[in-house]
């Protein structure tokens, strides 16, 4: 297809999305949608890290909180303001991610694994423990939704706020493209492929993947950010450890190391704990079918759902 | 759970459009309500339950007592009924997503439920905003149907919408602060409680009936976690504490543990004695032998009791039993009593729902007789306003039931 | 805190600690064998503490009823985990040899499934088993009455600590676990079946968290997330004794188990944060364990 083409596929693709709300037949399926972008968004961050840069994290839920936390924080207490609540989970985010990054992007592999679960596992004791700010176990409730400033928009309608949610992540999904394909991009592959060898290139791999950590720290707190608006409220679940595993399902279940594959992953996931947790039999057990297609996944689809749909299975390896 | 029909959205929208269009088409006037020979529409009932965690048994209970009201009332003003349940699972998301289902798929009437405070604070905007009716059968944190700005950082606050057929912690907290500080004439009580927003409500809605007549706190509050898992080191806390007269909240699962533990370490014939918020000795709990052991003697307060001797808790306690072949639980009359409460306001409207305003004027002027006594709600807060009784287990012919020693008519919660 | 408190609550940590022993020494024993991390460890204990639950009380399971003895669950629900170990080991672990970071997490698969069957089996309720007939008494500690059951279980895992330590050291079975966890090319070079090996220690490792349930479950009961949590504990011990020693195991749990408990007591706000403070500085500062050089 010309670039051309490629071009108005993907304006008439993202019309379509953010005027979802307007022809969707379903008033409940605005919100589910929300739900699958802002897992979306949060699954593609951690994909940065896992299909990347081939760091495989357990604690990525840290961020998400973070940015949760801090955005009904902010928003509580400071102003709902869109320019003020969203920038301050999103930094909050960040800093977060450097400190734990500085850390964590020493180790690799299981190491890496155990480390940043250790954090985020660290950070949920905090949400659990810190009542005067985070409200301990209880979690904070009344978020307000963010303001945009413009006056007749009210994000409280899901009509709206679904058009809100699909704008940051229409945006965020082309800043993760822009950096997997910019040079960066391509050296963190390097740095996933053959660490050694592009240490040897002269490449500071170390910080590579420093910087890649803060990124998807800041765009999982984003995600957090929209989470704790569109839920209104923040609890110690958003900093739980199953955060993460579900975040790491979405990852590999759709395929790592696309930046469609994670959004796929977010609406499987989704669409079964939405829709089929409500089907007699076989619905109850929507986990256990979730489970089964990640062992799967894991043993015969190294890329996913995704690479099943660009082409076949991918058998495992003999040593 | 959520046991209903899937229906085909595809063919609903094409069924509601061709609706629309025969709506338009068809001759206006003649004034006949197009509806006077059709059947008449289903009302939905979204329960929004605990199935699984520790507030589990809760959860059947209500289940079943709505079940049950639903058998015996098939009807609501010729309405059939339906109700649909949710799993909350102590977990905010879940219940949060379930309440987005109700309003936005199912298109409920009304929704009901909800036991943890946190989860009703959490999802009290999500009813204000969709305007949905929802009539809470148990959580009972105080700030659910209190004024905004009474204290810095509310963590909810009243809406038109909410409605509680529950109680709130100070109508059973407070009360008995009093009566064990003057009745009772106890000078020092030592507290503990499930460290959530309604474990430390409990306490100090306590603390500030027993302090106004005298009493005192002594030594530190002991806090566990709501849940947990064991309960030896924290009895063994409360030990440690000489005031013997100690008050809790727990319930549903961490009650039955406390009590079990209390049993095991020998808190009774080293002398200490149990007074609560009456989830700790509710028959739930005292289904367990070990628990109900703990808890002979044991004075707690609430707003029921299952000798309670009026003819409508007769006639409850009895149906129930019949119908599940054992003793119903105070939860179990709370979700009855929000079945009643919304049938009581339907009947009203003769069976006329669909003006929000209307339905919340009818259900403010609910009037009825329940199993726990005179039942209403308070107009301005819309937390209901009930009778208090002072209870102490007792073994009735190996049965271990709480028995009614004290009452305090028509308990109000002071928020405006 | 008085020195009888004191006494007390150290009993309880002990006792906590007895437990994660045992656990940690399963979720070790695979780790330094197959340099697998085992995150289906919690799910295994889940597991074997319903399983326990439904032989003890011989109760009705959605999927199964029985009604034996606690001390023969203590038999039968090890070797019920041990033929779970072996078939996820053989049949999900072994493709992938080689792999350990997709053998990690493809043990998150079989934990969410397990997970969810026990639920299913079960339900969502919390359920609670007294300490079997026999050790249900109190005996007095301090002028009070202690439960009998707490001190059974320290005994227990200190008994089962000095086993383990007698089969590592004295048995061939032993050496061949030492030579394992030093260095695996080298058995399979001396012509050792690696792959039947790694599927006997996976099942000993389920085997061990099989056991941590039933012996558990009298003290924490059951309900959804406890997989959870003793995972995360377990990992916490095997870090900071260790990964891949059973002397890391025991130095561990037996750090992690009172800390955990005083911590509760006296400062319940931060000593979860701190505990897992702890196990971050060991991962990043001495990998190998606290007290490993």
């Amino acid at each position: 297809m010309s670039s051309l083409g490629r071009i108005l596929l993907g304006v008439a693709f993202v019309a379509l999305l953010l005027s979802f709300a307007r022809w969707s037949p379903e008033r409940f399926w605005v919100s589910v949608v929300i739900q699958m972008l802002i897992s979306g968004l949060f699954a593609m961050s951690l994909d940065l890290l896992v299909g990347y840069a081939g760091l495989a994290s357990l604690g990525h839920a840290a961020f998400f909180g973070v940015g949760a936390y801090a955005f009904a924080l902010v928003a509580k207490h400071v102003s709902p303001s869109v320019a003020v609540a969203l920038p301050g989970a999103a930094l909050a985010a960040a800093i977060a991610a450097l400190v734990i990054g500085v850390f964590s992007v020493r180790a690799s592999g299981i190491f890496f694994l155990m480390l940043t679960l250790a954090f985020a596992q660290m950070l949920h004791a905090l949400a659990f423990g810190w009542i005067p700010v985070t409200g301990g176990s209880d979690g904070l409730s009344s978020v307000p939704r963010p303001d945009v400033g413009v006056s007749g928009v009210n994000l409280f309608l899901t009509s709206n706020f679904y058009v809100f949610v699909a704008v940051v992540f229409v945006v965020g999904a082309l800043a993760l493209r822009a950096v997997v394909n910019s040079r960066f991009g391509l050296a963190l592959a390097g740095v996933r492929e053959n660490e050694r060898r592009m240490r040897a290139l002269g490449y500071d791999t170390t910080r590579l993947k420093l910087v890649a950590f803060v990124v998807a720290g800041t765009f999982a707190g984003i995600a957090g950010a929209l989470q704790a608006s569109f839920d209104q409220f923040v609890s110690p679940g958003d900093v739980f450890v199953t955060t993460s595993v579900t975040a790491l399902v979405m990852v590999l279940v759709g395929g790592a190391g696309t930046l469609a594959g994670p959004v796929l992953g977010a609406i499987v996931v989704v669409s079964l704990r939405t829709f089929l947790a409500d089907q007699p039999l076989v619905g109850a057990r929507w986990e256990t079918l979730l489970g089964a297609l990640f062992v799967l996944t894991v043993l015969f689809a190294r890329h996913g759902l995704i690479g099943i749909v660009r082409g076949g299975l991918s058998w495992p390896r003999s040593p | 759970m959520g046991k209903r029909t899937h229906r085909l959205s595809r063919r609903k929208f094409l069924l509601a459009s061709g609706a629309a269009l025969a709506a338009a088409c068809a001759p206006t006037g003649g004034g006949a309500s197009p509806s006077a020979t059709a059947t008449p529409k289903t009302i939905k009932i979204g329960e929004i339950l605990p199935f699984s965690g520790v507030y589990s048994d809760l959860g059947n209970s209500m289940r079943n007592a709505a079940n049950l009201y639903k058998k015996l009332n098939p009807t609501m003003a010729g309405r059939p009924v339906q109700l649909l349940f949710e799993d909350e699972a102590n977990d905010a998301t879940k219940a949060k997503a379930a309440a987005t289902k109700f309003i936005e798929q199912d298109q409920v009437d009304v929704v009901m439920g909800i036991v943890p405070t946190p989860i009703a604070y959490a999802l009290r905007d999500v009813f204000h905003n969709a305007q949905m009716i929802y009539i809470g059968t148990n959580a009972g944190g105080d700030w659910l149907t209190r004024a905004a700005g009474s204290i810095a950082n509310q963590p909810a606050s009243k809406s038109p919408y909410v409605f509680r057929a529950a109680f709130s912690s100070w109508q059973i907290s407070e009360p008995i602060g009093e009566y064990l500080a003057s009745k009772k004439a106890l000078k020092e009580v030592q507290l503990s409680y499930a460290n959530y927003g309604f474990g430390q409500e409990s306490a100090k809605d306590f603390t500030e009936g027993f302090k106004k007549l005298g009493g005192a706190i002594k030594g530190d509050d002991v806090k566990p976690a709501l849940g947990t898992a064991d309960f030896v080191p924290f009895v063994q806390q409360i030990k440690n504490n000489p005031t013997k007269a100690t008050y809790h909240f727990y319930s549903g699962a961490d009650a039955q543990k406390f009590l079990t533990t209390w049993d095991q370490l020998g808190m009774k014939a080293a002398g200490y004695v149990l007074y609560g918020a009456g989830f700790l000795t509710e028959q739930d709990v005292l289904e367990n032998a070990a628990a109900a052991k703990a808890a002979e003697g044991a004075i707690t307060s609430l707003h029921w009791a299952v000798t309670l001797d009026n003819p409508e808790n007769k006639a409850f306690v009895d149906a129930y039993q019949k119908e599940y072949t054992k003793l119903p639980d105070v939860f179990a009359v709370q979700a009855w009593d929000g079945m009643r409460a919304f049938d009581e306001a339907v009947k009203k409207l003769n069976g006329d729902t669909s003006d929000k305003q209307k339905l919340i004027r009818a259900l403010e002027d609910v009037k009825f007789n329940s199993p726990r006594g005179a039942f209403e709600f308070d107009k301005d807060t819309h937390n209901v306003i009930h009778d208090m009784y002072i209870r102490q287990v007792v073994n009735q012919g190996g049965k271990y039931v709480n028995q009614i020693i004290d009452k305090v008519g028509r308990v109000t919660d002071p928020g405006k | 805190m008085s020195v009888e408190q004191f006494v007390l609550q150290a009993l309880n940590g002990l006792a906590i600690g007895s437990l994660l022993f045992i656990l940690a020494a399963g979720l070790s024993l695979v780790f330094g064998m197959m340099d697998v991390a085992n995150l289906a460890h919690g799910a295994f204990y889940m597991l074997g503490g319903y399983l326990a639950y439904t032989i003890v009380r011989g109760s009705t399971s959605a999927c199964f009823r029985a009604s034996i003895d606690f001390w023969i669950a203590l038999l039968v629900v090890p070797l019920v985990m041990a033929v779970v170990g072996f078939v996820v080991a053989g049949a999900l672990l072994r493709p992938l040899r080689g792999k350990h970071l997709e053998q990690v997490l493809l043990t998150i698969g079989v934990a969410i499934v397990l997970a969810d069957l026990v639920r299913a089996c079960w339900g969502g309720e919390v359920l609670s088993l007294p300490a079997p007939r026999g050790l249900d008494a109190s005996v007095t500690v301090v002028g009070q009455p202690y439960p009998l059951y707490r001190v059974f279980l320290i005994a227990f895992g200190i008994a089962l600590a000095i086993a383990l330590w007698l089969v590592q050291e004295r048995t061939k079975l032993g050496a061949l676990i030492r030579a394992g966890v030093a260095d695996t090319e080298m058995l399979a070079a001396l012509g050792v079946d690696t792959e039947r090996l790694f599927a006997f220690t996976f099942a000993a490792g389920a085997a061990l968290a099989g056991l941590a349930g039933v012996v558990g479950t009298p003290i924490l009961g059951l309900a959804p997330g406890i997989d959870d949590t003793v995972l995360i504990l377990s990992l916490v011990v095997v870090v900071i004794g260790g990964m891949g020693t059973l002397s890391g195991a025991i130095v561990g749990a037996f750090i992690v188990g009172p800390a955990n408990t005083f911590g509760a007591l006296l400062v319940p706000e931060f000593a979860l944060a701190f505990i897992f403070m702890v196990m971050a500085a060991v991962l990043l500062f001495r990998p190998a364990g606290l007290l490993r050089r």
